[in-house]
C-alpha cells in the first residue's frame, strides 16, 4: 500500500529513480544537499578552494605503543567534550546524553567517535565534507571560525540535533575537525518540542539552518546568534545549550592543538589514519568469517497524521559479499505527506552506530574506517532517505525502529559465525516519546520531553537475557533522570515509576523490561500531552525478538480524567496502578497525538517496553521462569502460556507439569500448517545448491547448513530435518501459524488504531517443533525472507 | 598537649604513627587480623610504643588523640560481607535501586565495555527486590505532606521485611529532604516493631534531592551499619582496657575526622576514605615544606599507585577539590566527598596483547595480590607492570620491599616476551612498550582530573606516593610538564594514609536544598546558615569541640536557572546583606566563567541558587611537624651500577648508578639518570632530573 502523495511533495524532484549507488560512484549533481542528500562524490576533496590549505602530513612509521598513546588521548578529549556540554547546558535532553562528538581528520573522516547517540555518527562527516566542498572559497574557513548546521539534507538526522564543528588549524593549515552534534530543545515548528507530528512537510518543522559561521575567528557573531534563537519558544534555553556546545568545541579544538604539540602533528595525523585503517581491517576481519547473503528485515510505520489509521512499509537490507557490505531500503515505501520519513544521514548513520556497539566495539566507538566496507544504496525519495521538503523531524523516532531492525539483520549475519554469535542482541525497543508543555502555577512557561524511556530493557542475547531497565543500546550512556529532578522542574507528581512485567520479549534468553508510570499535574495552571511514537510501537509491539525469542509488547499513554485520587490520598492510599482508580472518563492517547490537555484529578500512566526475546522461550530453564515471576519481569500467565511453565504455591517449578505442557504446546506446534511460498525473492528462485564438502556449519541459532548427499542444505541443528536448499529460504520448510497480534502477550487488537489487519506469524521446526522466527506483518504479505544466503561460487 | 596517634588498617598491614609534641615522627606497623581488626590495631600501638621506649600504658597515658582510618565498611562492602537490608520506600517507586540511571551506570568504565552492549550488565541488586517494602505515604517537592504516612501498612512491612531476616534498616521516601517528618516516624515504627535495629534514614544520610544517588547512600550505609557498629565497639572497648577513654577519632571521604558514635551512625562516609587520608596528608606536608605552594596558594597533584589503582587528587588554591558524588561499582551514590578519582593502572595491571587492535594493552584487569606479577612466583601468567619495571632494570630482583619478596626476573621476561610475540617484540621492548602505555594512562588521569576542571596541571607540583607512584611519578611529570615532584617523607612513605589521618582535621558538613531565585533575599540565606551552622555544631560539641574553634566554609549551589548542574560557590561568612548576596552571584560567574570559558555565562536566563551548605572544620591533632636532623646522612650510598633501560631512549640499556635510599639525607643530591632504593618504594630518576632531600625527610625531584 502505496500512500497518494501531493504532487507538490515531487514537484521539484525527479521523483523515486534511485541515484547512482556509492559502488557506481556518487553523482555530486544529483545527491547535492537540495532535493537530495548531500553525499560527498570520490572526488569531492577536488572542489575544496586551494586557499584552504590542508594539512595531510602523516609520518610513515608509527610504532604501536605511540598509536595507543595518543588514540587514548583523542578518547579522553571527546569524554571530557561531552561532559563540557552535560555540565554547561541545561536542557534534560542533554542531561540525557542525547548528542555525540567527534574527531575528524582534515579530510573528515571520523578518527574518534564518543560512547553518547551513535546514529548522530554519519552527519558530521557528511556536513564537514559540505561545507569544505561549497564554502571553503567564500565565505572561506578560518582558524577560529566554527559552524552551525541543522540541515538534514547536509547531516543532521533531524532538524532538532544541531551540528557545531570547529576546524583544527596548526600553522595555517587545516588538520583536522572536532564537532559535537546535540539534540537542542524546541527550534520552532507548529508543536512545542521540536518533533511535530502534523507537520505535513518540512516547512512545519523546525528551522532549517544551512551551515554558517556562528563564530568567525574566535567571535561569537551576536547577529546570527539571535537570529538563531529567535526560532525558539525557550530562547534561553536555546542560548545555554548554543554555549554548551560551542564551548565543547572550543575545548577540544584547545586540547587537540596541545596533543600535536606534545607529539608533531604528523605524528597525530597518522594515529589518525591508522584508527581509521584498524576499524577497516577489522571490518573486513570479521566479514571474511561469515557466509555471503542478504538478509532483511520489515517494519511498519504507523499513523501518518495523528487520527490517522494508515501504515508503511519499510524494509532494510543487507548484503554481504566477501569483506563489503551492501544498504538498501527496497521494499520501503514512498516517502509520505507527513513526519514519518527520515533522511540518508540518519539511515547512514544509524547503521554505523550498531556496527559501532556490535562489530566493532573493540574500536572505541571510531568506526570512520569501517565506512570504506560499507556501499550506502538507499533508493532516495522513500520513507527512509527522503528527499526535500518531506517533514523529518518528528520521524526521529522511526529512526529508533529502523535503527533496530538494522540491530536484528546484524545480529543474524553474525549468528552465522559461531565467534560472531557473542556479540549478538535482539533489538531494543522504540522509544515513545512523551513531551509535555504548559504553566506551572507561578505562571512559569515550561516545555520538555519525559526522557523516561530511556532505561528501556536490551535484547536478549546468545547466552543471557536482556539488561532490565538497561539502556538504549543506541546510546549506551543515556540516564535516567530522577522522578525529584523532575518534579523540581515541572509541575507534575509521579505516583509510581516501576519495572513492567512481561515487558521484554519471551525467550530462551528473555528481553530485558521495561517501565510504567503514572503521573498527576501537581501545582500547574495548565499542561498539555503530545505524544510521540514510531513504527508500530503502539499498535503491535515495541521490538522484535531473534531466532524464535518473541516481541516485547506495545506500548501506552492512558489518561484517566476527574480521577479520586483526591480521596484516595485522603484516604492515606499511593495508587501503584491506574487500575486502583476511579475515572469519569478515560482516553487511550494513540501512538501520536498534539496536545491533550492534563487538568487537577487527571492521571496519566505511560509505558515503554524492552527487548525482543532470543531463542525458543520453551528452552528456558524452568527455574530461570520461576525466578522472573517471583521478581516481578514475567507474570504466572506469561510463564505457562509462552514458557510452559507450571509453578507450584510455593512459586517453584513444577518439573512434571512442565515437561507435559510443554510437549503439549509443541504437540500443538506441530499441527501447524507448512509455511506458504515467499515472493519477494524473486531475485534467487529456490534452486539446487551443490554439496561442498564442507563440514557443517551453523548459521542461525538453530540451523546449519551442511551437505546431505549431493546437495548443500539448510537444516535443523536440533533434530536435523532439512528445510531448504542452501540458498533457499528456510522458512519455506517450516510450519507456520498466523494469529492475531494479540497473541504477543500484553498485546491488545491493533484496531483501535489501524485499518490495516496485522498477523502474527511463528515458525516452527516440522521435526522438533522448536520455534525459529517470527514475524509481525500486514496480512497480505507473503512469507519474508530474512535470510537468503549466497550459493558458493555464484558471487 | 600530648602525642597524636594516626591508625591505618589495610588489608596486609595496619600501620601506626606517632606524632610527638616537638612534631617527630614515628611510624610502628603491624600484621592486619582480619576479622577482628582492633587486634592489630592495638598491636601496633604496643610496636609504636616500643620504638619510643614506652610501655603501652605510657603511650596512651600521654595520647591526646586517636585518629583513625578504618576500612571495615569499605572491606564489607567490596567482599560483599553486608547486612541483610530491609529498604522502605514510598508505594509505586520500590524500584528507584534496581534502574541504575539506565546507562549512566555505565559511565566512567573502558570504551571497550561500554561500547560491546552485548556484554553490558548490572550487577547483583544492593538489596534484593524482595527485601524492598513499599509504604503508603507521599511528600511533595514543596514539601507540603500529599499522602499522610499509612503507620499500620508500614508497621506490617517491617515485620515483613524482618520476618525476612533484614538485619538493618534503610528508609528513603520521596522528597524527604523538603519536609523529613514521614521518614523520622518511620525510623520510630522500626524501633517500635524491632527494637534495636540499625536503621538509616535517607534526608539524615544526606540532605540531598535525587533518591536514586541518596537511596544508594542510604543503603550502602545501611549494609556497612552493623559491621561498622560490632567493629567500633570491640574496638572501643579495646582501647578503654589499654586506658584509652577519650574521644576516637574516624576518618572519613570528606576529607575530615567524625567521632565514632558519627561514624557508627555514618559510616558510608568511611568508605574511601583511603586515599583521601593521603590527599589530606599531601596537603598537610605541603604547608611545611612548601612544596607547591603554601596556603590559598598551594597547588598539589596526588599521584598514589599502588597495585590495582592509579588515585589522583587536586589541592587548589589550597583545598582540596571536593565532589558531590562517588561511585561503589557501577552504583552513584551522594556523599560529599574529596575528589580522589581511580584509574585501573597499579603495578598489578595487566598488559596483554590485542588481538583486534594489534597493539600491547595494559590493564584495567589486574592481578592484585594473588596471584600477583610474574616475578612473585605466586602463579601469575600473566606479566604486569611490575614485571616489566624488573625487566627494564628499574626495580631490583633481590630488593623489592626491601628484599622481602624475591623477584624472579626470567619469569618476568618469559611472559613479557610472550605478549611481545605477535608485535615480533622482545621481552625488554614488550616491557618499555607496556610502561609508556601505562605512564600515559596515569597521565591521561590526571588531564582528566586537572584539565577538564579548568586547571593547568604545569602549574601544580606532584607528591607521589604509594608503592609505585615513585616509580613512575618521573615519568608522568614529563609527560604532563609538571616541574616538581615529591616523595613524601621518604620513611614515612609506608604509614603516609596514617599520616594523612593524624594531619586531618575534624570535620562534618551539614547541607539542605534551598531553592531561591535571584535577587536572592539575604534573611532567607541568614536562615539557612545560622540552621546549618547550628547543627554542624552540635555535632562538633559531640567530639569535643566548642564553636570558637571551628572554623566555617560556606558554599551554595548556583546555577542558571534553567539548568540542572550546579556549581558549587564559596559563599563569604558572616551576615549577610544585599552586598554579600550579590557577591555570591559575582563568585558564581567568575567560577563559571573558569570552568567553561569566557562569555559561556548567560545571565539571561536568570540565576538560581539551588542548596546551602556549611562545612565545620577545627584542628585537633595542632603539631608542627619538626625538621629531621641527622648529620649522619646526607648523599646516599652508592650501592653499584645496573643495566636500564629507559624507555624515552630506546631499549639499548644503559648502565645506571644505583643509590641506598636509607642513606640519603638533607644535603644530598641525586641527578639522573639514577635509582635510589628505599625500603618501601624505589625512586626512578629519569635523565637530567635532580633529587635532594629536604629537612624534613621529603625527596624532591626537579624536572
Amino acid at each position: 500500500m502505496t500512500t497518494q502523495l501531493a504532487d507538490a511533495d515531487f514537484a521539484k524532484t525527479d521523483g523515486v529513480s534511485p541515484g547512482p549507488t556509492a559502488r557506481e560512484g556518487v553523482d555530486p549533481a544529483f545527491w547535492d544537499g537540495r532535493i537530495h542528500s548531500y553525499r560527498p562524490a570520490h572526488d569531492w576533496l577536488g572542489r575544496v578552494a586551494s586557499k584552504l590549505e590542508l594539512d595531510s602530513d602523516a609520518v610513515a612509521e608509527l610504532d604501536p605503543i605511540t598509536f595507543e598513546v595518543i588514540r587514548n588521548r583523542l578518547w579522553t578529549i571527546n569524554l571530557a567534550h561531552g561532559e563540557t556540554l552535560t555540565r554547561i547546558s541545561g536542557s534534560p535532553v542533554f542531561q540525557a546524553l542525547d548528542f555525540n562528538m567527534c574527531i575528524m581528520t582534515e579530510r573528515g573522516e571520523i578518527a574518534m567517535n564518543a560512547p553518547y547517540l551513535q546514529c548522530l555518527v554519519a552527519g558530521a562527516p557528511l556536513a564537514i565534507r559540505f561545507i569544505m566542498e561549497k564554502f571553503s572559497a567564500d565565505p572561506g574557513i578560518e582558524d577560529g571560525d566554527i559552524f552551525l548546521a541543522t540541515d538534514p539534507w547536509i547531516g543532521a538526522v533531524h532538524q532538532m540535533d544541531v551540528l557545531i564543528a570547529s576546524p583544527v588549524f596548526i600553522d595555517g593549515r587545516l588538520f583536522a575537525w572536532v564537532t559535537n552534534a546535540g539534540h537542542q530543545y524546541d527550534r520552532g515548528g507548529i508543536t512545542p518540542g521540536g518533533w511535530p507530528q502534523n507537520a505535513p512537510d518540512v516547512y512545519s518543522d523546525p528551522t532549517i539552518f544551512r551551515p554558517f559561521k556562528i563564530v568567525e575567528r574566535g567571535v561569537v557573531r551576536r547577529d546570527l546568534e539571535e537570529m538563531y534563537l529567535r526560532q525558539s519558544r525557550v530562547p534561553d534555553l536555546l542560548a545555554l545549550d548554543l554555549r554548551a556546545q560551542i564551548a565543547g568545541c572550543r575545548f577540544a579544538v584547545q586540547q587537540m592543538r596541545e596533543l600535536c604539540d606534545q607529539f608533531g602533528p604528523d605524528v597525530v595525523k597518522a594515529t589518525m589514519r591508522r584508527v581509521l585503517d584498524n576499524a577497516q581491517l577489522s571490518m573486513q576481519d570479521k566479514l571474511r568469517r561469515i557466509p555471503d547473503g542478504r538478509w532483511s528485515e520489515v517494519r511498519y510505520f504507523d499513523e501518518l497524521m495523528p487520527g490517522h489509521r494508515d501504515t508503511y512499509r519499510m524494509q532494510v537490507n543487507i548484503t554481504k559479499e566477501g569483506d563489503r557490505i551492501i544498504i538498501d531500503n527496497e521494499g520501503t515505501d514512498r516517502q509520505v505527506s507527513g513526519p514519518l520519513n527520515f533522511v540518508y544521514a540518519a539511515f547512514s548513520g544509524q547503521f554505523l552506530g550498531v556496527v559501532a556497539v556490535t562489530m566493532l566495539y573493540e574500536q572505541m566507538f571510531s568506526i570512520g574506517g569501517a565506512e570504506r566496507q560499507i556501499d550506502f544504496c538507499p533508493t532516495p525519495g522513500l520513507l527512509t532517505c527522503a528527499d526535500y521538503p518531506a517533514a523529518v523531524s518528528g520521524g526521529v523516532q522511526n529512526v529508533v525502529i529502523h535503527t533496530n531492525a538494522f540491530m536484528n539483520v546484524i545480529a543474524r549475519m553474525l549468528a552465522c559465525d559461531p565467534e560472531l554469535k557473542s556479540d549478538v542482541l535482539a533489538s531494543g525497543a522504540g522509544f515513545p516519546l512523551l513531551v509535555l508543555a504548559g504553566s506551572d502555577d507561578r505562571g512559569n512557561y515550561f516545555g520538555t520531553g519525559l526522557m523516561d524511556a530511556v532505561s528501556t530493557g536490551s535484547g536478549g542475547r546468545s547466552t543471557r537475557d536482556g539488561v532490565d531497565t538497561g539502556g538504549a543500546t543506541w546510546s549506551p550512556l543515556m540516564k535516567m533522570i530522577n522522578v525529584e529532578d523532575t518534579e523540581q522542574f515541572y509541575p507534575i507528581l509521579y505516583l509510581y515509576r516501576q519495572e513492567l512485567e512481561d515487558s521484554g520479549g519471551a525467550g530462551r534468553y528473555r528481553g530485558g523490561v521495561g517501565m510504567k508510570f503514572a503521573f498527576t499535574p501537581y501545582r500547574a495552571r495548565e499542561i498539555s500531552a503530545i505524544t510521540n511514537t514510531g513504527g508500530q510501537i503502539a499498535s503491535t509491539f515495541s521490538a522484535m525478538g531473534l531466532f524464535g525469542g518473541l516481541p516485547s509488547p506495545t506500548c501506552h499513554n492512558i489518561v484517566r480524567k476527574g480521577t479520586n485520587l483526591t480521596e484516595m490520598f485522603a484516604a492515606r492510599r499511593m495508587p501503584a496502578a491506574i487500575a486502583e482508580l476511579s475515572s469519569t472518563q478515560d482516553i487511550l492517547l494513540r501512538g501520536k497525538s498534539n496536545g491533550t490537555p492534563l487538568e487537577p484529578g487527571d492521571v496519566m500512566e505511560s509505558t515503554f517496553c524492552g527487548g525482543g526475546g532470543y531463542g525458543d522461550p520453551l528452552l528456558r530453564e524452568a527455574e530461570m521462569v520461576a525466578r522472573d515471576v517471583l521478581l516481578g519481569y514475567v507474570s504466572v500467565d506469561v510463564a505457562r502460556d509462552v514458557y510452559g511453565t507450571v509453578l507450584r504455591a510455593d512459586g517453584a517449578p513444577d518439573v512434571a507439569a512442565t515437561r507435559s505442557l510443554r510437549s503439549a504446546i509443541r504437540a500443538e506446534r506441530s499441527r501447524w500448517r507448512p509455511a506458504g511460498a515467499t515472493s519477494d525473492c524473486e531475485r534467487r528462485p529456490n534452486g539446487f545448491t551443490r554439496a561442498t564438502g564442507a563440514p557443517p556449519a551453523s548459521v542461525h541459532e538453530y540451523i546449519v547448513a551442511r551437505d546431505e548427499g549431493d546437495q548443500r542444505v539448510l537444516a535443523c541443528a536440533h533434530c536435523s530435518h532439512v528445510l531448504s536448499d542452501y540458498a533457499g529460504n528456510y522458512k519455506e520448510g517450516l510450519l507456520e501459524h498466523s494469529g492475531p497480534v494479540t497473541q504477543i502477550p500484553g498485546v491488545k487488537d491493533p484496531v483501535v488504531f489501524l485499518d490495516e489487519e496485522m498477523r502474527f506469524r511463528r515458525y516452527c521446526c516440522p521435526g522438533c517443533q522448536t520455534l525459529m522466527t517470527m514475524d509481525v506483518v500486514r496480512a497480505d504479505e507473503p512469507v519474508l525472507c530474512d535470510m537468503r544466503l549466497t550459493e558458493p561460487g555464484a558471487a | 598537649m600530648g602525642y597524636v596517634i594516626g591508625v591505618d588498617i589495610g588489608g596486609t598491614f595496619t600501620d601506626c604513627v606517632v606524632i610527638d609534641d616537638a612534631g617527630r615522627v614515628t611510624i610502628g606497623k603491624a600484621s592486619s587480623t582480619p576479622p577482628d581488626f582492633q587486634t592489630g590495631f592495638v598491636e601496633s600501638l604496643r610496636v609504636v610504643a616500643q620504638r619510643l621506649g614506652l610501655t603501652l600504658d605510657r603511650l596512651i597515658a600521654a595520647t591526646k588523640g586517636v585518629y583513625h582510618g578504618c576500612t571495615v565498611g569499605t572491606n564489607a562492602l567490596v567482599e560483599n560481607r553486608t547486612a541483610k537490608v530491609g529498604l522502605l520506600t514510598t508505594r509505586g517507586h520500590r524500584d528507584v535501586l534496581f534502574g541504575m540511571q539506565g546507562g549512566a551506570r555505565l559511565v566512567g568504565l573502558p570504551p571497550e565495555t561500554i561500547a560491546h552492549v552485548a556484554a553490558h550488565y548490572k550487577p547483583e541488586p544492593l538489596v534484593p527486590k524482595t527485601m524492598v517494602g513499599e509504604i503508603d505515604e507521599r511528600v511533595a517537592f514543596d514539601g507540603k505532606v500529599l499522602v499522610e504516612l499509612d503507620e499500620e501498612g508500614c508497621r506490617a512491612e517491617i515485620r515483613r521485611l524482618h520476618a525476612a531476616g533484614a538485619e538493618a534498616f534503610a528508609v528513603s521516601l520521596l522528597w524527604a529532604v523538603a519536609n523529613p517528618a514521614h521518614e523520622r516516624r518511620v525510623r520510630e515504627l522500626i524501633e517500635e516493631c524491632v527494637p534495636g535495629m540499625f536503621v538509616s534514614v535517607s534526608s539524615e544520610v544526606i540532605a540531598r534531592n535525587g533518591e536514586y544517588e541518596r537511596t544508594v547512600a542510604t543503603v550502602i550505609n545501611s549494609l556497612t551499619g552493623p559491621a561498622m557498629t560490632d567493629y567500633l565497639s570491640a574496638l572501643e572497648a579495646d582501647l578503654k582496657k589499654i586506658g584509652y577513654h577519650d574521644t576516637l577519632n574516624i576518618m572519613t571521604c570528606t576529607g575530615g575526622l567524625i567521632d565514632s558514635a558519627s561514624a557508627r551512625a555514618l559510616p558510608v562516609l568511611t568508605i574511601g576514605s583511603g586515599p583521601v587520608a593521603g590527599l589530606i596528608g599531601a596537603g598537610a606536608l605541603s604547608q611545611v615544606v612548601g612544596k607547591g605552594g603554601k596556603g590559598r596558594g598551594a597547588a598539589v597533584i596526588t599521584g598514589d599507585m599502588g597495585g590495582t589503582t592509579f588515585d589522583v587528587g587536586v589541592i587548589r588554591d589550597g583545598e582540596p577539590l571536593h565532589r558531590s558524588t562517588t561511585r561503589h561499582g557501577m552504583y552513584e551514590y551522594f556523599v560529599p566527598t574529596l575528589d580522589v578519582r581511580s584509574v585501573g593502572s597499579g603495578g598489578g595491571s595487566i598488559i596483554h596483547f590485542d588481538e583486534e587492535m594489534r597493539t600491547l594493552r595494559v590493564g584495567p584487569r589486574s592481578a592484585g595480590a594473588r596471584p600477583g606479577p610474574v616475578a612473585f612466583g605466586r602463579g601469575g601468567v600473566e606479566p604486569t607492570v611490575t614485571d616489566a619495571n624488573l625487566v627494564l632494570g628499574c626495580l631490583n630482583p633481590d630488593f623489592f620491599l626491601g628484599g622481602a619478596i624475591k623477584l624472579d626476573l626470567a619469569g618476568a621476561r618469559a611472559a613479557l616476551a610472550r605478549v611481545g610475540a605477535p608485535l615480533g617484540f622482545s621481552a625488554e621492548e614488550a616491557a618499555a612498550a607496556a610502561l609508556r602505555i601505562v605512564d600515559n594512562q596515569m597521565a591521561d588521569a590526571i588531564r582528566l582530573a586537572s584539565v577538564q576542571q579548568g586547571y593547568d596541571p604545569r602549574d601544580f607540583s606532584l607528591y607521589a606516593y604509594g608503592g609505585a607512584g615513585p616509580v613512575h611519578a618521573m615519568a608522568l611529570a614529563r609527560e604532563l610538564g609538571i616541574k616538581e615532584v615529591i616523595m613524601p617523607l621518604s620513611d614515612l612513605a609506608a604509614g603516609w594514609s596514617a599520616f594523612g589521618i593524624a594531619s586531618s582535621d575534624a570535620v562534618v558538613v551539614e547541607e539542605f536544598p534551598h531553592l531561591l531565585e535571584y535577587p536572592f533575599d539575604p534573611e532567607a540565606l541568614n536562615r539557612g546558615w545560622s540552621m546549618l551552622e547550628e547543627a554542624a555544631a552540635r555535632r562538633m560539641a559531640v567530639q569535643g569541640i566548642g564553636r570558637d574553634q571551628i572554623i566555617w566554609e560556606r558554599t551554595a549551589d548556583i546555577r542558571y536557572t534553567m539548568q540542572i548542574n550546579e556549581v558549587p560557590v564559596r559563599a563569604p561568612n558572616g551576615t549577610y546583606g544585599k552586598e554579600q548576596a550579590d557577591e555570591l552571584v559575582a563568585r558564581f560567574e567568575s567560577d563559571y566563567e573558569r570552568l567553561y570559558g569566557q562569555g559561556s555565562g548567560y545571565a539571561a536566563a536568570g540565576i538560581t541558587m539551588t542548596a546551602q551548605r556549611v562545612l565545620a572544620r577545627a584542628n585537633v591533632s595542632d603539631f608542627t611537624l619538626a625538621p629531621k636532623v641527622d648529620p649522619a646522612k646526607g648523599a646516599p650510598r652508592l650501592k653499584g651500577h645496573r643495566d636500564v633501560i629507559w624507555y624515552e631512549h630506546g631499549v639499548k640499556p644503559e648502565k645506571t648508578p644505583i643509590y641506598d635510599g636509607d642513606g640519603f639525607g638533607a644535603g644530598g643530591a641525586v641527578t639522573g639518570p639514577a635509582i635510589v632504593e628505599f625500603g618501601v618504594t624505589t625512586l626512578v630518576l629519569r635523565h637530567g632530573q635532580k633529587a635532594s632531600v629536604d629537612d624534613f625527610g621529603s625527596v624532591t625531584i626537579t624536572a
